[in-house]
């Protein structure tokens, strides 16, 4: 028997890890672990954070090894993995295939699941289940953004072609709506017919998953699946790469294709379907978004339509596509900030940017947009360097906004 | 330690927009999530530490008009070890004195050291039934408390005063306590959670298996109507450039006698 985290006692076989726990850290394949430290010297957060994924690699193996060859976790360092922001560059890097953020996960899953969840992070868990959005507001509100864009809602539709699923970010913070506002005047400039779900509409739980919360996710999953089922969707486009990522590779939507907005406009290019009637005569850099780029490789794509934009430069910043710099806002960061962080990720962004001499920073991603943004905001950068999503640099090509 | 905590299921009312129902006597909850009131939720929290320091159990007592499984079930996720729930379609018309005397009917043939209660309740935020529990079951009670500790079998609660002020008063058990929020951190009922939570004990009442007489249903608060207070205050936005903006001010602030 031993204390647990709130003082109670837990039936423990390891010092630390009841038997359910120590089962969910016995199902990682993490063996292998060479110690090379790649993963800690390509996680953005590292030196900023207490966050360290290879000695959490090491001390963990303490306790599903025979070997104790190391000395084991404590409570505080577990407690670290609040600090990661799913960005997936410790799995990218990893010469032996160990995962070290599935370990982050499985760990969040153990806290989560011992109710030791900061306050925010709780906040916003609750928010989700019983609002479906993690800020706590009325889903009546929720297409409050498109009340004067006559945008069609799938309930009134009897089969729905094309859905846009706007995301919670998207649809209820005043800055990444005009990403919303945006998508619907490119579509229908375009004449593509598609609905939204609006009050209907649930949060993905892409976040939720990666809080390691999969009651949740299974609950909010579930909720977005019938949905999709009940008004026939053929095709989902999203314009949050989060929302993206959780539709198409975490969700069972059988016969549902699922796109990203820049996969989708860049194959309107290749159709000639979107003529840029206003030039951008501007340098613009694209920050690869974790979740479009490295958890689901769409590279080109965003590039592509930056390049047909008439006028755009397009910079490569140093970091990118693969070695993709994390605005640090995923992975449940948006919620929640690290006692003592020395900086945000985003502002080391923000100066590879303003260093190359980039106008606009175009990103596909809410997430990236508003912590990027912020960061501008704290260096004083508002005059010099603009950040943007993809679909509001399109839109202004387009003549809209 | 054997502790009573009192919970109820609050609607969540945060940026909802709330209309009077045709009696202008209630307002209309449709599409408003329930929750556990916020003050009831530290309430829990205090309970389940100090049964895992002290040992005993933790019993939820809900009474409710309407289904109240989710809260309930939240209460043993968390760590409460039985439920005792009473469900009964009166209960919405009846005011805080009858909701304590239906606690005060099943609670006094239980065992308990403690009782803990929310301060008051998210919605109607009265704060009166706690008080009223104790006075029926002629026991100690101690209101908005702050911190706690256990010192002796006797209890040393520390009371949030206005302006800062705090004052200390010990108390022998049993007790019963109404708490503050801020006084310790929730924990978080995963979903996991509250799905192992349904193994748990929960014990289904209403008012006929109470044997709670109609005679009792004697509520000393009638609500007359509920209505949205008229705004005194409104915000302008002025619109033009600086210098029509700047007249526009000066214009206002002349009228209401502020600028002569």
């Amino acid at each position: 028997m031993r204390k647990t985290v709130h003082g109670g006692h837990r039936n423990d076989v390891t010092g630390l890890f009841d038997k359910e726990e120590l089962k969910i850290l016995k199902s990682l394949n993490f063996n292998f672990c060479l110690q090379c430290g790649k993963c800690t010297a390509s996680c953005p957060v590292f030196l900023r954070t207490e966050l360290n994924p290879r000695t959490l690699v090491r001390k963990t193996l303490y306790f599903v090894s025979q070997l104790k060859i190391c000395p084991p976790l404590s409570i505080s360092e577990i407690s670290s993995v609040w600090a990661c922001t799913t960005c997936s560059n410790c799995v990218i890097y990893c010469p032996r295939d160990v995962k070290p953020m599935d370990i982050i996960l499985a760990f969040r899953t153990i806290l989560i699941e011992r109710g030791n969840v900061p306050s925010t992070i709780s906040e916003a868990l609750e928010n989700i289940y019983k609002f479906g959005n993690p800020f706590g507001i009325s889903s009546l509100k929720r297409a409050e953004w498109a009340q004067d864009l006559s945008v069609k809602k799938a309930s009134e539709e009897s089969e729905v072609d094309l859905l846009y699923f706007v995301g919670c970010l998207t649809s209820y913070d005043n800055r990444a709506q005009n990403i919303a506002r945006s998508m619907v005047i490119i579509l229908k400039n375009i004449g593509v017919n598609f609905s939204i779900l609006a009050e209907d509409e649930n949060c993905c739980g892409n976040e939720v998953y990666s809080l390691g919360e999969r009651g949740l996710f299974e609950v909010v999953a579930e909720k977005n699946v019938k949905r999709s089922r009940q008004y026939k969707i053929s095709k989902i486009i999203t314009t949050c790469s989060h929302c993206f990522n959780t539709l198409k590779n975490r969700y069972k939507l059988e016969n549902i294709e699922v796109q990203h907005s820049t996969q989708f406009l860049s194959d309107l290019i290749d159709k000639a379907e979107i003529n840029f009637s206003k030039r951008i005569a501007k340098k613009i850099a694209f920050h690869d978004p974790c979740y479009l780029g490295k958890h689901n490789n769409i590279f080109e794509e965003p590039r592509k339509i930056l390049e047909n934009i008439p006028g755009v430069t397009l910079l490569e910043l140093e970091r990118s596509r693969k070695n993709s710099l994390c605005c640090g806002g995923g992975g449940g960061r948006t919620w929640y900030e690290v006692t003592g962080e020395i900086s945000r990720p985003s502002e080391d962004r923000i100066k590879e940017a303003i260093d190359m001499g980039a106008e606009i920073l175009a990103v596909a991603c809410p997430f990236c947009l508003l912590e990027l943004e912020d960061a501008v905001k704290r260096m004083g950068y508002e005059n010099k360097l603009q950040v943007l999503d993809i679909v509001e640099v399109i839109c202004r090509s387009l003549g809209g906004l | 330690m054997d502790i009573i905590v009192c919970v109820k299921s609050v609607p969540i009312t945060t940026g909802a927009e709330l209309i009077p129902d045709k009696t202008r006597k209630d307002v209309i909850l449709d599409n408003i999530p329930f929750d556990i009131n916020e003050w009831d939720e530290y309430a829990l929290e205090e309970a389940i530490r100090l049964k895992e320091r002290f040992g005993g159990n933790v019993t939820v007592i809900s009474v409710s008009s309407r289904d109240i499984d989710e809260a309930i079930l939240k209460c043993l996720a968390k760590g409460a070890d039985r439920a005792i729930k009473i469900v009964d379609k009166l209960v919405a018309e009846y005011d805080a004195y009858t909701i304590a005397k239906i606690l005060y009917t099943v609670i006094k043939s239980m065992k308990y050291d403690l009782i803990l209660c929310g301060a008051q309740a998210g919605d109607d935020g009265y704060a009166l039934v706690g008080v009223m529990l104790a006075s029926l079951l002629r026991i100690p009670y101690v209101t908005f408390v702050k911190r706690l500790e256990l010192i002796n079998g006797s209890l040393r609660t520390v009371r949030e005063l206005e302006e800062g002020f705090e004052e200390i008063v010990e108390v022998e058990l049993p007790a019963l306590l109404t708490v503050q929020t801020g006084i310790n951190e929730p924990r978080y009922a995963s979903i996991m959670a509250i799905r192992k939570a349904r193994q748990k004990e929960i014990i289904t009442l209403d008012l006929k298996s109470i044997n709670f007489a109609e005679s009792n249903f004697d509520g000393w608060i009638e609500i007359q109507e509920f209505f949205t207070p008229e705004r005194r205050k409104k915000c302008i936005m002025l619109q033009g450039d600086l210098n029509e903006i700047t007249t526009k001010v000066v214009e206002i602030l002349r009228q209401k006698g502020i600028l002569r």
